[in-house]
């Protein structure tokens, strides 16, 4: 179908305008809003859906507002082999009018026109087609829903085939469509998700089950009595065998019993010979035992009496030996104890040699000391009066030196202030006695010059006094020599002298004696050797103490000291001792030393001799020790051997009483004749019992005994088989007359009739079941390979357009429906839905370009774009534009594009471009007036140059 | 002196073709009439045994389906048989032989049974009246080791003057028996020579369940149940009313089953030949009594198919029970099957695809699914 013209009157804002389109190629139009450019598109709706009688919303919306006039459409249209001009008009004056113009000539009007119309549309045009390949105003636009489209499936078809496949009538796809859908919900009383059976294969699959169960059940309820019945039977010929097993057995166990019975009897004679002949044997065996005893003890008697007597005969040898030893001892100790005595003597001597020789150094000691220390009192007196005579005032030099400092000081200040001061000359003048200045008298004739460094007074005694004063200006320095003067006032008192002279005597006089002193104080340390006189004089006492004789305590220490007495005081009381150390001394000194040595000699000689004496003694000592240590082991030895020969003793002669005893209660010929007597007994008896044994054994009691007790085994095994075999019967007997009365045949057959009726069921239901999946199978896939064989040519063709826009390494996947699913942009693919909004435009507008590009020209219908494209940037704009060429070069498409914004699609070759201004109705309304405004129109549509001030205008 | 011969009453049968309860439910209607009609086959006998004047009633074997029936149809069977006039003996046979657990030993059957009733579950003679003895060769167990008719008859003597006496046994005869080797068939010549030397004169049999002689010794004989049991029985329904004496007996069977279980066969190949099977079906006498095995040959289109499917639909409700086997049918589908789909486009050569795959049943199933969903989405 193509739309040639189409006028519009009165139709809502548009008072009446014709628009001529490009009857192939692009047709824009462009106008600002309101001026009614999606009017132009709704009123070929109106004029084709509705009849001129129609009341519906669509039509009064279409009048014009506030005008009493009925909107008016008249189109030019061609469509298949027809060319037709077709005019309407509603809610007033109502019109249809349809003029054929080829392939025949006709003209109707009304109803009739109406009907004409459609099937005009529906012989040659696809109407959802139409609709879907349009874009409204103000919708996204987006994918267009394509699938089952007939003009397409019949253009995809064909290109997919390369036949026509105009064959299949419009509407036969829908009805496919149906019946997969219906195909689908029969496999859904089947099969619900994941092939899970639902409905009645579920029920059939249930039954089924159920029903073998039961069948098997059943069954094993029958076996089981068919098992006991034949137990039974295998029981009741066990019972009967059973009985006649035991009469027979019964038989045979009793003649065995009368046999072991006999045998019985025999063994308890055989056991009490053997009786017997035990109780012989054991006397004849006691006898002998007594007889073997006593030749034991005889000979036991013996041997103790041998042994006692050789303990005694060892005994006798010891004490022998004992005695010579002993006096041996006595020798040596008596050899001992003259060596003690002869030590102790020496020892003595020793000891006295000692003594005389401590006693002569201690003498000497004494007389040292005594000297020395009557020289130090000597020296000491000396430096004590020294000292005495040192006494007072100490001036050293320094203090010497400090005072005359002090000395020169103030007759510098002195000088200072006569310097300063005034001076009062006083002359003495003759015959002027008594005149006085400052004190002093003034002889007559001299001049006294006195410095008025304080007060001066001159006097004439009696007469006059005259008292000079210093000035101020000399007050400071008079200050200074009082101030000196009292310094060294002071440095004087403080050493104890009168005055500087003094203090130089008094530093002579100190000098001296503390050169006396140093030399008194040396004396005093050579002979003290740095002790105190009193350390030595304690020294003194203390060997004076010792010296002195202990009274008649030995005789010759008492006399010794009697003859060195007089030499004490002698020496204490020598005076010239003091002074002189080397005096005279030395004699008494030198042979007192010689002395000491003798003495000294004597004792090194008295402690050698005791030394040997101690030596000789203990070496006496150890022999005695030795021999003493001899005697007492052999007494030890001498008290066992006593102790084994009593104990022998004893021995022998209880042994000899207990045999004495024996003898008597039985003499050794009666016991002999005892045991040969028994024995012979025994003998007897033992040979009776073999012989009964032998008996006994020959006729083999073991093999009747052994028959006897598996008789009676067999009893028992078979009594109690009987009984476990009349349990069992009753048992089984019981069970079969409970399932007797069960009807557990009645119940098998009911159950496997149900088990073949579920098979039979089961098999009809899987059978629907799989016929159904078959059907959808079979159905959906000759549908996917029919959609298959559009989908390709319809995206090569979408690609080849929308490569225009998004470059060459675009792919796109279109699903069987003839939807795209993804994009693929430089390898990256992004799902339809996921892309932006700019983009999914510009995709929807290549595959609605791409369908008129592949709708057959006969077959096809506008490509109508009602201001699309609002979301696309400048630079895919430009390439939109030669999409459009693309799509529409070679063909003989209409597509109509309505816009506000000419700029978007500016870059379109487009065939036409018809601006649309307002078409207002004539303040005076007149129909005359009706065909101005499309001459205009038609004038500037006209030259293709007329464009260009447009778009500058716009 | 007369009796009835009768045997295999298999009380406690069911037939599986004549449909199933659920499990705990009641069986099916006409299982349940067919129940009914064997014990009503009982009590007819009985009356024609009255009305005959028979001595006796003799049931050789197979009283029962099995010795583990419920006491219902031991109740039943003991109601059916207190209407009997005569004493009516009963022999243990392969379904409820004499072991431990024999129904006729049970205390539901003793305390219901009435007193003409004996049990033979012992083998040997027994005397019904004086002059009448029956000699019972009762199954001891379910798999005997011996020819149990050959062991009595060997056992007897002559039967004494005056006295007439009928062996009652029951298994297959050699003749009969496709099985040489079973050690319990029964020897014919054996009973030929009882016959002979007069140790017996009627030799009633029972297993069989058809009615049957042994050529040339009309004195050896099956009676046949006295209701149908199976499609593969033929002249069932029969009692045998025998008059035996030392010279000789007369027989002759008396129907007393009411029931059929019928075989067909049915080709069909166009509409004639469905056309004729409706009516043939239409004709059956007796269909609620009629259970019918039908065997159907030939080849249909789909639709000629599902024809034949709304012409056995129309008869299954009347029919105590129609099986059919289409084994041997081939439905074929024509281009008018797929043509009158009026599907398009990929529906129409999904359909094409499914016609051309003949020998699988599961692409017939589902082009005639598509039919039918073709057919409701065109009503709609």
């Amino acid at each position: 179908m193509r739309l040639l013209r189409i006028r519009l009157t009165n139709f809502r804002g548009v008072h009446d305008r014709e628009v001529q389109l490009a009857e192939q190629g692009v047709t824009v139009l462009e106008g600002d809003n309101e001026v009614g450019k999606t009017s132009t598109v709704s009123a070929l709706d109106l004029l084709v859906d509705f009849r001129d009688s129609s009341t519906a919303a669509e039509v009064r919306a279409a009048a014009p507002a506030g005008r009493d006039a009925g909107p008016e459409v008249e189109a030019e249209i061609v469509s298949g082999p027809y060319r037709v001009v077709y005019r309407k008009r509603w809610v007033r004056r109502k019109l249809t009018e349809l003029t054929v113009l080829a392939p025949t000539a006709e003209q109707l009007t009304g109803r009739e026109a109406h009907d004409r119309m459609l099937a005009i549309l529906d012989e040659t045009m696809d109407r959802s087609l139409w609709r879907a390949l349009r874009v409204e105003q103000h919708t996204p636009l987006g994918q267009a829903d394509l699938g089952g489209q007939d003009a397409l499936t019949r253009a995809l078809d064909r290109a997919a085939s390369g036949v026509s496949g105009a064959g299949a009538p419009p509407g036969a796809d829908a009805a496919a469509e149906d019946l997969v859908e219906r195909a689908l919900a029969e496999v859904r009383r089947y099969h619900g998700g994941n092939n899970r059976p639902v409905g009645p294969l579920r029920e059939a699959n249930e039954r089924l089950t159920a029903a073998r169960a039961e069948a098997e059940a059943a069954e094993a309820s029958v076996a089981e009595v068919e098992r006991d019945v034949a137990l039974r039977a295998d029981l009741d010929r066990e019972a009967s065998s059973l009985a006649v097993e035991r009469r027979s057995h019964s038989e045979r166990a009793h003649e065995l019993e009368d046999r072991w019975s006999a045998f019985e009897a025999r063994r308890l004679e055989v056991t009490a010979a053997a009786e017997r002949a035990k109780a012989a044997r054991e006397r004849s065996r006691r006898a002998t035992d007594r007889q073997a005893e006593r030749a034991r003890l005889v000979e036991r008697a013996g041997d103790a009496a041998r042994a006692a007597e050789t303990a005694d005969a060892a005994i006798a040898t010891h004490e022998e030996r004992d005695a010579a030893r002993r006096s041996d001892r006595d020798d040596q100790q008596a050899a001992w104890e003259t060596a003690r005595a002869a030590a102790t003597e020496a020892d003595t001597a020793s000891r006295t040699a000692d003594d005389a020789l401590a006693t002569a150094r201690d003498r000497a000691e004494l007389a040292d000391l005594s000297e020395r220390l009557r020289r130090a009192e000597a020296a000491e007196s000396a430096r004590r009066e020294v000292e005495r005579a040192a006494a007072g005032p100490t001036v050293d030099a320094a203090a010497v030196e400090s005072l005359e400092e002090l000395d020169r000081g103030v007759v510098r200040a002195e000088a200072e202030l006569a310097a300063g001061a005034g001076t009062v000359e006083v002359v003495g003048l003759d015959g002027a006695s008594g005149v006085t200045a400052d004190g002093e008298a003034v002889a007559p004739g001299e001049t006294r010059s006195v410095p008025v460094a304080g007060p001066v007074t001159v006097g004439v005694p009696g007469v006059v006094e005259v008292r000079v004063r210093p000035g101020l200006d000399g007050a400071e320095a008079r200050r200074r020599v009082e101030q000196a003067r009292e310094e060294r006032d002071r440095g004087c008192a403080e050493l104890g002298v009168a005055d500087l002279a003094a203090a130089r005597a008094a530093r002579h006089a100190a000098e001296d004696a503390a050169g006396r002193i140093r030399e008194l104080t040396a004396v005093l340390d050579r002979e003290l050797g740095g002790r105190t006189t009193a350390d030595v004089r304690a020294e003194v006492d203390r060997l004076v103490e010792r010296l002195r004789p202990e009274p008649a305590a030995d005789p010759r220490s008492a006399k010794r000291k009697g003859r060195q007495a007089p030499d004490g005081p002698a020496l204490f009381d020598d005076p010239a001792h003091v002074e002189d150390a080397d005096g005279p001394d030395a004699e008494a000194r030198t042979a007192r030393a010689a002395e000491l040595e003798a003495l000294r000699r004597e004792a090194a000689q008295a402690r050698e001799a005791a030394g040997e004496a101690r030596r000789a003694a203990e070496e006496a000592e150890q022999a005695w020790r030795r021999y003493d240590d001899a005697v007492r082991a052999a007494e030890s030895e001498i008290a066992a051997a006593r102790t084994t020969g009593a104990v022998a003793r004893n021995d022998a002669d209880r042994l000899a009483a207990e045999l004495a005893d024996a003898r008597t209660a039985q003499p050794d010929d009666a016991l002999d004749a005892e045991a040969t007597d028994t024995l012979a007994r025994a003998r007897r008896t033992e040979a009776d019992h073999e012989q009964r044994a032998a008996a006994l054994a020959a006729d083999d009691p073991d093999t009747v005994e052994a028959l006897v007790v598996s008789a009676r085994r067999a009893t028992e095994a078979m009594t109690e088989r009987s009984g476990e075999v009349e349990r069992r019967r009753a048992e089984v007997t019981g069970r079969l007359q409970m399932a007797g009365g069960e009807g557990r045949h009645d119940r098998l057959t009911a159950a496997r009739d149900e088990l073949a009726a579920a098979e039979r069921d089961h098999t009809s239901v899987t059978r629907r079941a799989a016929a159904a999946t078959r059907l959808h199978s079979t159905l959906a896939r000759h549908r996917d390979e029919v959609r298959q064989a559009y989908v390709a040519p319809f995206r090569r063709e979408v690609e080849r357009l929308a490569r225009i826009v998004f470059g060459p390494s675009l792919a796109l996947e279109v699903d069987p429906g003839l939807r795209i699913v993804a994009r693929t942009l430089g390898g990256v693919t992004v799902p339809f839905e996921a892309l932006s909004s700019g983009a999914k435009e510009q995709l929807g507008l290549c595959a609605r370009l791409a369908v008129a590009a592949l709708v057959d020209a006969e077959d096809g219908v506008p490509v109508m774009i009602d201001d699309a494209l609002g979301h696309s940037d400048p630079a895919r704009l430009e390439r939109l534009a030669a999409v459009f060429t693309a799509a529409t070069t070679g063909t003989t498409h209409q597509v109509v594009v309505l816009t506000c914004s000419p700029a978007r699609y500016r870059g379109i070759g487009a065939a036409r471009t018809v601006p649309l201004s307002p078409s207002l109705p004539p303040p005076a309304a007149v129909p005359s007036a009706e065909p101005a405004p499309a001459e205009d129109a038609m004038s500037d549509e006209a030259t293709g140059s007329a464009e260009d001030p447009l778009r500058d205008a716009g | 002196m007369r009796f009835v011969h009768t045997a295999d009453w298999q009380l406690g049968m069911t037939r599986r073709f004549l449909g199933a309860g659920r499990p705990g439910q009641a069986a099916g209607e006409a299982q349940a009439r067919f129940a009914q009609a064997r014990l009503d086959a009982v009590a007819a006998l009985g009356r024609v045994a009255a009305d005959e004047g028979a001595a006796f009633v003799v049931v050789c074997g197979d009283v029962f389906e099995s010795n583990l029936v419920g006491p219902d149809v031991v109740g039943r069977a003991c109601e059916a048989l207190r209407a009997f006039t005569v004493p009516v003996l009963l022999l243990p046979g392969n379904h409820d032989p004499a072991d431990a657990a024999l129904v006729m030993r049970r205390a539901d059957f003793a305390r219901r049974a009435p007193s003409h009733v004996t049990v033979l579950d012992q083998p040997g003679i027994h005397e019904v009246a004086p002059g009448i003895e029956v000699v019972a060769a009762p199954w001891p167990s379910k798999r005997p080791l011996s020819d149990l008719v050959a062991d009595q008859l060997r056992a007897l003597e002559p039967a004494g003057p005056g006295v007439v006496r009928v062996l009652a046994g029951h298994g297959a005869v050699d003749v009969l028996s496709p099985d040489a080797h079973d050690p319990a068939v029964i020897h014919t010549d054996q009973c030929r020579a009882a016959l002979a030397d007069g140790r017996v004169h009627y030799v009633a049999l029972g297993d069989r369940h058809s009615t049957w002689a042994l050529p040339g010794e009309s004195r050896i004989r099956y009676s046949g149940a006295p209701e149908v049991t199976a499609h593969d029985e033929t002249d069932p329904g029969n009692v045998l009313v025998v008059d035996a004496d030392a010279g000789g007996a007369a027989v002759r069977p008396v129907r007393v089953g009411r029931w059929a279980f019928t075989r067909e066969r049915a080709v069909l190949d166009t509409d004639e030949d469905l056309a004729a099977l409706d009516t043939r079906l239409g004709a059956l006498a007796g269909p609620e009594r009629t259970a019918l095995r039908l065997t159907c040959e030939g080849t249909l289109t789909l639709r000629q198919r599902s024809r034949l499917d709304d012409v056995l639909a129309g008869h299954t409700p009347v029919l105590a029970s129609l099986e059919v086997d289409t084994a041997e049918l081939v439905t074929r589908p024509d281009d008018a099957d797929v043509e009158a789909l009026g599907l398009s486009g990929f529906a129409a050569s999904a359909a094409a695809e499914l016609a051309s795959e003949v020998e699988d049943p599961e692409a017939l199933d589902a082009l005639a699914l598509l039919h039918r969903l073709a057919a409701t989405g065109g009503e709609r």
